[in-house]
């Protein structure tokens, strides 16, 4: 797998039984990475290793006063610079490689994921539990499958080094051979202190960042109100202990690397201590000791792998292990016992009895938000049952097919339930819009149904290279530039493309002031003319304009009819929709018996002035 | 591989207009000789400890070529004993020294970041009001946390590395010289191509490697997005898109990731190149200098060792460097809300009575294109006037003008017979407040979130606030009471105690004048019907704006003001505009119909 052949069509089912398993399964996925790294680095270490020679061959040929093998031993240096170079190249270049490609996967896994479990997700684990494998753990896993064939290289180079050492000169490098093992080993106690202080210092980090986000996010409240002073006040402490536990964790980390100092340092005292005595007894050449005190030095880069794998496997088990976690997950459906098919027909729930037909606009006002929202998501079918249900509730049924016993995808092409705070998708308008729908509305139509003119304005003036075109603009991340009015008609003009058989709205326009409310409900009906709509609302003017009403009272249909009729005969729909409480109902009894003109007409007179 | 052009599509390119400035060079520079001055001391401990440390380290060579040079001349009486022990004492002042380094570093580094993160937000609580309702705060929020952490590598490790990488290559040159002067210029040989192939990559460097982390961050953002919309992704079949999205959005990053690595691919074999040719060329010349008499073999070989040595220094150098210059790009973005304009407001400017009035106000967002003309309102104490009209008719800049967040472009808006943009931001708000749909729950304590409304009050007071706004039901239930965590992680309040904590601060801040934008809109109608009857407690006695989505509002006001296209087109009690019979009136009974 090559960078640029990324992304993979398919990154395949991974092993999620446990983190470990997980890495493996990612490392076996790269296995000729995994190689090519590994022979690649293994000849950057092994030309490293032999520059001493180099330097112990110069030494001895100026010694003697010989040019022919100074000369030699130059060519020797630029061959083994030429090898270092391709060796250390080409060992990045596969090293980044690996990490990248593992990376991707992983990202790709996570992609696929949770586009799989949808609104099951959350339920299951918190939403910034899945960010941070995405944003952190992603990066470690990639770490410690990559650094896997680089430290392979260099502990295989290592014992290729003392064996040569060995064969060399025998005297010395045996002193080298035993004392390497030692070396690679020192300072691996101390790690699982170091990372630990490190692991508390990026929590406390995370924690005064969290505190500076919190604070910037809202400052246009402390700005209006005050408080300023209290909170950086706050942020101040939090902000210095991040710096002392960064100095605690910096405290560990220079201790380790004084005794990566000092231990090769007193192996190279003792290796120059005896190996003077031996030049003196003329057991070894000058040139020998200058060469293996050379490599012993160089030794100290190949040593630095074992210290970064360690620290790379404590740092990303957790890593994979959350990432399993994630991967592991399940949708707990009803499984579907039906053929993929749309059906079509009355939009009927058995457990309220609201009856929505075919063709029609059908308000629906409940005085109680949260039954509102559970009749919403069972409206969709496949909702996630509730943990206090007594028994299993009876699905809804579309023309007479219960839409939990179809496969997912078909209930909800038949049935699209805009819920109370529909998600605007960053990209260009045209992104928001390009969803999977029946093809028969215009993006232009629903625009202009939802009354989004200003809206097309508002994200015009705030794009940079937009060339005019409002399809070309961009939308922030859930719309923030746009005011909660002008998001709910976006939202609303996507549902209208999207054209399903029923369309179901939760609170469609309740940001939306009223002016703008009625034209709304007016373009609603005109552009679903025909087609099965559900509105959940309590505005008389989107009420007045649907062509059934239905109230309910908890979980139970108590009365339907039109909008007059209920508003004339009902006196609870009444105290609903026209905003009145108990105590004060009869004092306003007189508003309310006002009846105008016809609702069609005072639209248009809106219109006329607009 | 043969050259590789950088992708096309750049994921750290700015999208949207309304942005933050970004500091200047000038400014940047500015900011970073103030920083190095508040931490002379440090800096200079720093490099002191590192100096001592280095030229410990030489030690090695040194005795090593010495002892070269006498066995090579045979002398016997060698002295192995001393040199031993000027080794180890050497080599214990260079650990003593090197850990003293590596903290030193570390603390000067976690210092300067300290000072740039707190810096950074007493500027951004700072901002005038109208900056923020203009900016808002997403580009401010990204700084805090992505440039902030892109300078902690840089501030942690680059600056405290760099010094040592400098003063490291200084000290071995230095040395070089001293020992064997011939030696210096064979260093000198290696430089060109390093130079050439360093100014090559660092001019390409720093902005493939923002684009990269830009576009890694885009990666997660698309995930992150998917996470948050589960519900919508799935109803509208979204699910095979995203997939699609984040494949993109995976192939982008990785075409940077790509190009990148060509950039290293370019730089390593230079980096060693100039390794071997001065190992090289130390050894050869070197050795042609000794056989021709002009240096000693012991010169050789600490030239030799000292040349090898120097590969750390370079490789720190080149390794950090570039985090460096990535930094500076963040320290721009961090620096560059030091230029935005403080506040411009005049302490000695106070209200003198509670009216308000506007006097033919014209105010736009951008140069030539006005929200409102000539808009004139006059708003006696303790009067409730209500704003209607259609969407992107000016209500809610004329709100906001009216509670001195912008400054109108000519005309003015008064408090007390004061312009209200000539007063502070600090005095404004003991006056006027705006309550927008933000009701922001600030990570931390119940008391926290109330205590910023008036910082001296005690708990009896804060009790009070709650029961005021009918909050006092639920928070008495809460565990911890007053000490409860809320916010984003911990407790998480409904939308609706949200509010009423919104409202709560109002009723601790107690401003005689509120402006009220759609205050309660965002909510349930049930919850919001409930809250309305807390904030027609914290209503009584105020001089009340109020931007109306819903009608019932407007009827319930003194005065009805319709605004149209950035006008005041009627004006008057709920009474007389339906009498008049214009466009209130006919929204009016469609209503209510």
């Amino acid at each position: 797998m090559q960078i640029r052949d990324l992304p993979y069509t398919d990154p395949g089912d991974p092993d999620v039984r446990s983190g470990p398993h997980f890495l493996l399964w990612l490392g076996l996925g790269q296995l000729t990475g995994q190689l090519k790294s590994l022979s690649w680095g293994l000849m950057h270490q092994c030309a490293i290793a032999g520059l001493p020679l180099g330097v112990g061959l110069a030494v001895q040929a100026v010694v003697e006063r010989s040019g022919g093998d100074l000369a030699f031993a130059g060519v020797l240096i630029v061959a083994l610079g030429v090898l270092i170079a391709v060796g250390d190249t080409m060992l990045h270049r596969t090293a980044v490689t690996n990490w990248i490609t593992a990376a991707a996967r992983v990202q790709q896994l996570l992609a696929r994921k949770t586009a799989e479990l949808g609104s099951a997700l959350t339920r299951r684990v918190a939403a910034g539990e899945v960010v941070a494998v995405s944003t952190g753990d992603v990066e470690k896993i990639g770490w410690f499958v990559e650094a896997l064939s680089r430290f392979a290289a260099a502990a295989l180079a290592l014992v290729l080094i003392c064996v040569g050492l060995v064969l060399y000169l025998p005297s010395l490098g045996v002193l080298v051979a035993v004392a390497v093992p030692a070396l690679a080993l020192a300072v691996l106690p101390l790690l699982p202190r170091a990372t630990r202080r490190a692991d508390i210092q990026r929590e406390k980090a995370g924690h005064a960042t969290e505190l500076a986000s919190d604070t910037v996010a809202g400052l246009r409240v402390l700005r209006g109100i005050g408080g300023e002073e209290l909170f950086l006040g706050r942020y101040r402490r939090a902000s210095q202990e991040v710096r002392k536990a960064a100095v605690r964790s910096a405290r560990m980390w220079a201790l380790i690397s004084a005794i990566q100092v000092l231990l090769p340092g007193v192996l190279l005292i003792a290796l120059v201590w005896y190996g003077a005595t031996l030049v003196q007894d003329g057991r070894i050449e000058v040139g020998q000791l200058v060469t293996v005190y050379s490599a012993a030095t160089l030794m100290l880069f190949p040593l630095r792998h074992f210290e970064e794998i360690a620290m790379a496997y404590s740092f990303s088990r957790p890593s994979a292990q959350r990432a399993v976690r994630v991967l592991s997950l399940k949708r707990s459906d009803q499984a579907s016992t039906l053929e993929a098919q749309v059906p079509e027909g009355d939009l009927y729930d058995p457990m309220t009895g609201l009856l929505a037909p075919r063709g029609l606009f059908t308000a629906v006002v409940c005085g109680d938000p949260d039954a509102a929202g559970r009749l919403a998501d069972r409206l969709g079918g496949h909702a996630e049952p509730d943990e206090d249900a007594s028994g299993p509730v009876p699905s809804v049924l579309l023309g007479g097919v219960a839409l939990d016993e179809l496969p997912l995808g078909s209930a909800r092409t038949a049935v699209l339930v805009q819920d109370k705070d529909p998600v605007l998708l960053s990209g260009t308008l045209r992104e928001l819009l390009d969803v999977p729908s029946s093809g028969a509305v215009a993006a232009d139509d629903a625009l202009a149904a939802a009354q989004c003119a200003d809206v097309l304005d508002a994200l015009t003036q705030a794009s940079v290279d937009a060339d005019g075109d409002p399809m070309n603009t961009r939308i922030t991340e859930r719309g923030r530039s746009l005011s909660g009015g002008q998001r709910q008609r976006l939202a609303l003009a996507r549902s209208l493309v999207t054209d399903p058989e029923a369309l179901v709205l939760d609170e469609p326009t309740s940001a939306v002031d009223s002016h703008t409310e009625a034209r709304v409900a007016a373009g609603v009906k005109r552009l679903r003319e025909g087609r099965t709509t559900v509105a959940f609302s309590s505005s008389p003017l989107l009420l007045d304009l649907a062509d059934r009403v239905v109230l309910l009272d908890g979980d139970t249909v108590v009365a339907a009819g039109t909008h007059r009729e209920l508003l004339r005969d009902e006196p609870r729909y009444r105290a609903v929709v026209t905003r009145e409480t108990e105590d004060e109902g009869g004092a306003k009894d007189g508003i309310t018996a006002i009846d105008g003109l016809l609702p069609a007409r005072a639209v248009e007179e809106i219109e006329e002035r607009a | 591989m043969i050259g590789l052009a950088p992708p096309e599509y750049d994921p750290a390119a700015p999208t949207s207009a309304t942005t933050l400035p970004v500091g200047t060079p000038t400014t940047v520079r500015t900011y970073v000789r103030s920083l190095l001055r508040r931490h002379r001391r440090p800096f200079a401990l720093l490099i002191g400890a590192n100096a001592v440390a280095v030229i410990a380290s030489i030690t090695g060579p040194y005795l090593l070529g010495g002892l070269v040079e006498d066995l090579s001349n045979g002398v016997t009486d060698l002295h192995l004993e001393r040199t031993a022990a000027v080794f180890a004492l050497a080599l214990v002042v260079q650990t003593v020294f090197t850990r003293t380094m590596r903290l030193r570093g570390a603390m000067l580094g976690e210092e300067m970041l300290a000072d740039l993160r707190e810096d950074f937000l007493v500027r951004s609580v700072g901002l005038p009001p109208g900056v923020l309702e203009r900016a808002g705060t997403g580009d401010l929020l990204s700084r805090i946390t992505t440039d902030i952490d892109r300078l902690a590598n840089a501030m942690r490790e680059a600056v405290p590395q760099l010094a040592i990488g400098v003063v490291w290559v200084g000290l071995l040159v230095g040395a070089l010289t001293v020992t064997a002067p011939p030696l210096a210029l064979a260093v000198l040989v290696a430089l060109p191509v390093l130079l050439v192939g360093c100014r090559w990559y660092f001019r390409r460097a720093p902005s493939a490697y923002r684009s990269e982390a830009a576009g890694y961050a885009a990666v997660a953002a698309v995930l992150a997005e998917t996470v948050d919309a589960g519900r919508t992704v799935e109803s509208h079949r979204l699910g095979a898109r995203r997939v699609a999205q984040s494949d993109r959005r995976v192939r982008e990053w990785t075409a940077w990731e790509r190009y990148t690595l060509f950039l290293r691919s370019v730089l390593f074999p230079v980096i060693n190149a100039t390794y071997v040719t001065i190992l090289g060329a130390v050894l050869l010349l070197g050795g042609w200098f000794v056989i021709e008499g002009w240096l000693t073999v012991g010169q050789l070989t600490t030239g030799a060792l000292l040349a090898q040595m120097m590969v750390d220094p370079i490789g720190l150098i080149l390794r950090w460097y570039d985090e460096l210059q990535v930094a500076q790009v963040s320290l721009a973005r961090l620096v560059g809300v030091r230029e935005i304009e403080p506040d411009a407001g005049d302490d000695r400017v106070g209200p003198d009575g509670r009216e308000v009035r506007a006097d033919e106000v014209r105010f736009g967002y951008r140069a030539g294109v006005d929200v409102l003309h000539e808009v004139s309102l006059d708003v006696a104490p303790g009067t409730r006037l209500a704003l209607v009209g259609p969407s992107g008719a000016g209500k809610s800049t004329l709100g906001r003008l009216l509670a001195g967040i912008y400054a109108p472009r000519s005309g003015e808006v008064t408090l007390g017979g004061a312009e209200l943009s000539r007063m502070t931001a600090e005095r404004v708000r003991g006056h006027v407040a705006l309550v927008n749909q933000e009701h922001h729950v600030f990570v931390g304590s119940l008391r926290d979130n109330l205590l910023l409304a008036r910082t001296d009050a005690d708990d009896a007071q804060l009790w009070a606030s709650l029961a005021a706004v009918d909050a006092d039901g639920w928070s008495r239930a809460l565990d911890d009471g007053l000490d409860t965590e809320v916010g984003s992680g911990r407790l998480s309040l409904t939308p609706a105690q949200a509010q009423q904590i919104a409202l709560a601060r109002l009723v601790l801040a107690d401003p005689h004048t509120l402006v009220l934008d759609e205050a309660t809109s965002l909510l349930d109608p049930r919850a919001a019907r409930h809250l309305e009857r807390s904030l027609a407690r914290v209503l009584d006695g105020r001089t009340v704006v109020a931007i109306a989505h819903r009608l019932h509002t407007a009827h319930d006001a003194d005065v009805i003001a319709v605004v149209e296209n950035g006008r005041i087109t009627e004006l008057g009690s709920h009474d007389e505009l339906v009498t008049a019979d214009g466009a209130y009136a006919a929204l009016w009974r469609s209503w209510h119909g």
